[in-house]
């Protein structure tokens, strides 16, 4: 039973938080396997490398893109 | 940043951007096809190494197939600022595409305008230099203005991508003479992206001396995608070809290309 430390958004969508949620798990969670995930957290760029660190708190807004088709 | 001179081909007649070399002087865009598996046929069939995408928000209620899964990895991604207003909103794209593992290749699209799809000027200098600043080889979409090309080279931008005619358009080479006259003056590659909607317009850029074109619509919008991707391909081999061979003068009157004496049937 998961347990709620925390409410964030991503992509204006409401995401309750796991005890020390990264945004590595927070992509598992969201079951996103493409090959590039783009992450902002707060309006900031995070690191691809990073996502593994970073934790996810109380009212973060996260935004994930990927490429796309596009000319 | 892009050394002064970059434009100098080498023997081997390859495309050189900010100090790499490509054999294909086609830049493919993956927008507009049906299907990723037409996309990835017709990139083969284009024998194009560079492909632009855009970036979005995922759906995570709807995710979509990765675009990436049916692009080949030997295939340089170039991804786009299509959607930014501002200078802002393109550095923030870039940056975040930087971050996520994209390449630091950035095509640059400031585009306010929602009917002609023009780019803005201005906001495009301004995130040229700081994204040049930034560590980013910068391509920026342009109209085709050669006071506007002189001023990207001094910020550092590695091309400069004069639109032929508006994005899809496919009205072919509409601002051919503000080309020609960028395309004379150029220190860094020109690359005619937007508005070639036949391989004809992408062998008149080419002639003209254009580095290399950029096709997405008139490839994706084709009857048959993959083998118009061919057709382009050869068409913009044979610009180049013929812009390397010479193109002869043109004359208003005609030049008999036969013996003007002795003809048989006048004394």
């Amino acid at each position: 039973m998961s347990v709620h430390v925390g409410l964030c958004t991503v992509n204006g969508r409401p995401h309750d938080l796991e005890p020390g949620e990264t945004v590595a798990r927070l992509l598992e969670r969201l079951e996103w396997s493409g090959r590039f995930a783009l992450v902002e957290l707060n309006g900031e760029p995070v690191e691809r490398d990073r996502f593994g660190e970073v934790g996810l708190a109380d009212g973060d807004a996260v935004l994930v893109a990927r490429p796309v088709a596009g000319g | 940043m892009p050394a002064k001179g970059a434009r100098v081909h080498s023997t081997d007649d390859s495309l050189v951007i900010a100090g790499r070399s490509f054999r294909s002087r086609l830049i493919g865009g993956t927008g507009k096809f049906d299907s990723f598996a037409t996309m990835r046929d017709a990139i083969d069939a284009a024998g194009v190494e560079i492909v632009t995408v855009a970036v979005r928000r995922i759906d995570f209620d709807r995710p979509d197939e990765d675009i990436t899964a049916s692009i080949p990895e030997r295939i340089l991604l170039l991804p786009n600022t299509a959607g930014c207003e501002t200078a802002d909103e393109a550095v923030r794209v870039a940056r975040l595409a930087r971050a996520g593992g994209l390449p630091t290749w950035i095509k640059l699209e400031v585009i306010p305008d929602p009917r002609y799809l023009l780019p803005d000027p201005l906001e495009t200098l301004r995130a040229a230099a700081t994204l040049v600043e930034d560590g980013f080889t910068v391509l920026p979409y342009v109209q085709p203005d050669p006071v506007l090309q002189k001023r990207l080279e001094e910020v550092g931008c590695a091309t400069v991508m004069p639109l032929a005619a508006p994005i899809g358009s496919g009205r072919g080479l509409k601002l051919r003479e503000a080309i020609r006259i960028m395309v004379e003056q150029a220190e860094v590659p020109v690359v005619v992206d937007a508005g070639l909607g036949a391989p004809s317009h992408a062998a008149e850029a080419m002639e003209l001396g254009a580095d290399a074109c950029l096709v997405n619509t008139a490839i994706a919008r084709a009857g048959a995608p993959v083998g118009m991707a061919r057709a382009v391909r050869l068409a913009v081999a044979a610009g180049r070809a013929a812009r390397l061979a010479g193109v002869m003068d043109e004359h208003v009157q005609a030049q008999p290309s036969s013996p003007v004496g002795g003809v048989v049937t006048k004394a």
